[in-house]
């Protein structure tokens, strides 16, 4: 039995594919049409999971989509009549893609896909909920949703069984803390629904003392928190419920200024506010998860929505709650709940059950070892071929630890937002100028901004104070954690500021060659860890296929690329023929 | 030849044109007299589309969800 599912209209269309309960292919459209965080119809990424199967449209047995568009329609009509007639902007702006897309899904799947079959829709944090519950390790879990909106929710809790999702209690809209995050993000100058994660790393900067940062104490006048961890805001704060800006002239009086402008430099103030920000979230997020363990009386903790990829909370949670374990899909935030909405499908509404769990996030596009040769081939590229892949680790590990910045193409493309050893670019992390030599070659991002260690399950304890086992999400960099204190100086370009790293762990029955080519680094240099950067520029998507990777290091600094057994160089080619700088925004 | 499809271009660029100025104005009509009114009449009677306020008085903001399972006929709505 095959059934699709996508997501599409918000933001991060994906499309997932399930085989007899087994998720075989889950890709965002991003990666296709190379426009970051895309929210077309995908029908790249649903021809892709098509294609891996080799199966055509006539063979899916049913089609999910992740949201439920006439309640999203109602919501956002209440917007409108509520806020009359202050609304009248975002009225004429909105209402011409709801009348020619977003309330014509059920006409775009038949017409894009040529889909005749039957068509399920499933609520937004149910099919979030299940994006995390039915794909995970646990046999039962307390499950928390935190997203900016579905429909009408915002934040859900409930608790998971065997094939069974119970969705309990909900706080909608306009209250939520995704939409907090987004107001904050767009006060400081960054760009919402994209920069969050950066507001995130800005915070450790700032007085992450609840006492003596002044921030946080104005921004807890903003939203009223009860003890079980629900909370609503003071809406006079806030305009995203009825205009495209989000903080309110109150907002920035409270803080102490107009919006900052993009690309400004970020002062103490800034640190702090972001600082202040990360503190409301995770007050509010521990008190949620007291409160649902309680409920509950389960020890295993799933989360998802957009919130599940705070990582800086995620790493704090199993020492601040009675929750034991933790697993959050690599995917977590509204591209995941196309495996959501499938799982759902299969498992829940059908009652089959669950056969699967999530063990990596390899679940892209993967090119073979002869497609590969005849793209170079096709191409006129210049390139090598290893021996054997233990000539291939030795030699790769050797240009790491000389200092070279090298690209990782390999398996198959990482689901989410994390590049996770299949389009990574490494370098090494021992360097003391790592960090600035990978901004200036390639990812000419805000200095502020850490980069990631990755290291092996087996590693992680010696060199990062982790819980103990190391939960599974860390795979897919979700977790932040300090790095012990005599490793600072040792590894300082994925040492943060104030001493964490959002370390990436590999187990080797996920990625052998990445596996063995960290702990050959190790014999190297004495310390089994590499940076582990998303294989792209600044603005653009994770690159997809070997056309994306190569022109990724030609217009940039990488000095080469890996791509299965081929090594290309890039000064054996022409260097000419982009220019990434031209790419490097937001 | 150039001048029939610089032409045709023109055309298409005018209808869009005039296809965003009916539009905007069929919004506005939409707005003013179907948001509009059915807005003023809400808040005379007190009706309320958008939970607004805080609140000292009650102990918790959550509210009943209670979706335990959903049926395959549930599932065919897109509501
Ligand atoms: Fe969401």
């Amino acid at each position: 039995m095959y059934m699709l599912s996508v997501s599409c209209y918000y933001h991060d269309s994906s499309a997932a594919l399930l085989k007899d309960g087994v998720i075989v292919a889950a890709a965002e459209e991003e990666r296709f049409t190379r426009k970051k965080h895309d929210t077309s119809f995908p029908i790249n990424a649903a021809k892709y999971c098509l294609e891996s199967q080799n199966i055509t449209i006539n063979e899916i047995d049913y089609m999910g989509f992740y949201e439920k568009p006439l309640l999203k329609f109602e919501r956002m009509l209440s917007q409108h009549l509520q806020m009359f007639p202050f609304s009248l902007k975002t009225f004429l702006s909105s209402m011409p893609s709801w009348i020619n897309e977003k309330l014509r899904v059920l006409r775009a799947i038949r017409k894009k896909l040529k889909y005749k079959g039957d068509v399920l829709f499933i609520e937004h944090h149910l099919a979030h909920a299940a994006s995390t519950f039915l794909v995970s390790p646990f046999e039962k879990a307390a499950i928390l949703t935190v997203d900016g909106v579905g429909e009408w929710t915002t934040t859900t809790y409930g608790l998971g069984e065997g094939n069974k999702i119970n969705l309990m209690k909900e706080i909608k809209f306009p209250h939520s803390l995704g939409l907090l995050y987004s107001t904050i993000t767009a006060y400081l100058g960054f760009s919402v629904n994209n920069s969050e994660y950066k507001v995130m790393g800005l915070a450790p900067y700032g007085d992450m003392n609840r006492k003596t940062n002044s921030y946080y104490k104005k921004l807890r006048r903003v939203i009223d928190i009860k003890e079980d961890g629900s909370y609503r805001f003071d809406l006079s704060y806030f305009k995203f419920h009825y205009a495209d800006r989000m903080p309110s002239k109150k907002m920035c009086v409270l803080l102490g200024g107009p919006i900052v402008k993009r690309d400004s430099e970020m002062t103490m103030k800034h640190k702090n506010i972001a600082a202040s920000l990360q503190l409301v979230t995770e007050e509010i997020l521990f008190k949620i998860l007291h409160h649902l363990h309680k409920v509950t009386n389960c020890d295993n903790l799933v989360m998802a929505g957009g919130v599940a990829l705070n990582s800086v909370a995620n790493g704090k949670i199993l020492r601040n709650t009675p929750f034991k374990k933790i697993w959050i899909q690599p995917n977590a935030s509204d591209g995941g709940t196309s495996i959501g909405t499938t799982s759902y499908i299969y498992n829940s509404v059908l009652g089959h059950k669950r056969n699967y769990a999530l063990k990596d996030a390899y679940l892209g596009p993967s090119f073979s070892t002869k497609e590969i040769k005849t793209f170079l081939v096709k191409n006129k590229i210049k390139y090598s071929e290893f021996k054997s892949e233990s000539d291939m680790i030795k030699k790769v590990a050797k240009l790491i630890y000389d200092n070279h910045v090298v690209g990782w193409f390999m398996k198959g493309m990482e689901w989410g937002p994390r590049a996770l050893g299949a389009r990574s670019i490494l370098a090494n992390p021992c360097n003391p100028k790592a960090k600035e030599l990978l901004n200036s070659k390639v990812k000419h991002r805000e200095k502020f901004r850490p980069f990631a260690p990755v290291v092996c399950d087996d590693d992680a304890l010696t060199y990062f104070d982790c819980d103990n086992p190391v939960p599974e999400p860390t795979d897919f960099m979700l977790m932040v954690y300090p790095v012990w204190k005599k490793w600072h100086k040792v590894i300082p370009s994925v040492t943060h500021v104030d001493g964490s790293g959002r370390l990436q762990t590999i187990r080797r029955h996920q990625n052998k060659a990445y596996y063995d080519l960290i702990k050959e680094f190790g014999k190297l240099s004495g310390t089994p860890i590499l940076i582990n950067t998303s294989f792209n520029i600044r603005g653009e998507p994770i690159v997809c296929t070997p056309f994306d990777a190569y022109k990724c290091m030609m217009g940039t600094g990488i000095d080469c690329i890996v791509m299965d057994k081929f090594m290309i160089w890039r000064k054996d080619n022409p260097q000419d023929i982009w220019d990434s700088e031209q790419y490097a925004k937001d | 030849m150039r001048f029939f499809k610089g032409f045709k271009e023109g055309m298409t660029c005018f209808g869009d044109l005039i296809a965003i100025i009916v539009n905007t104005v069929l919004l506005f009509i939409a707005y003013f007299i179907g948001v509009g009114i059915t807005s003023i009449v809400a808040k005379i009677v007190g009706k309320n589309f958008l939970e607004m306020k805080t609140s000292a008085k009650v102990k918790t903001y959550w509210s009943d969800l209670n979706i335990k399972k959903r049926s395959l006929e549930e599932c065919y709505r897109q509501f």
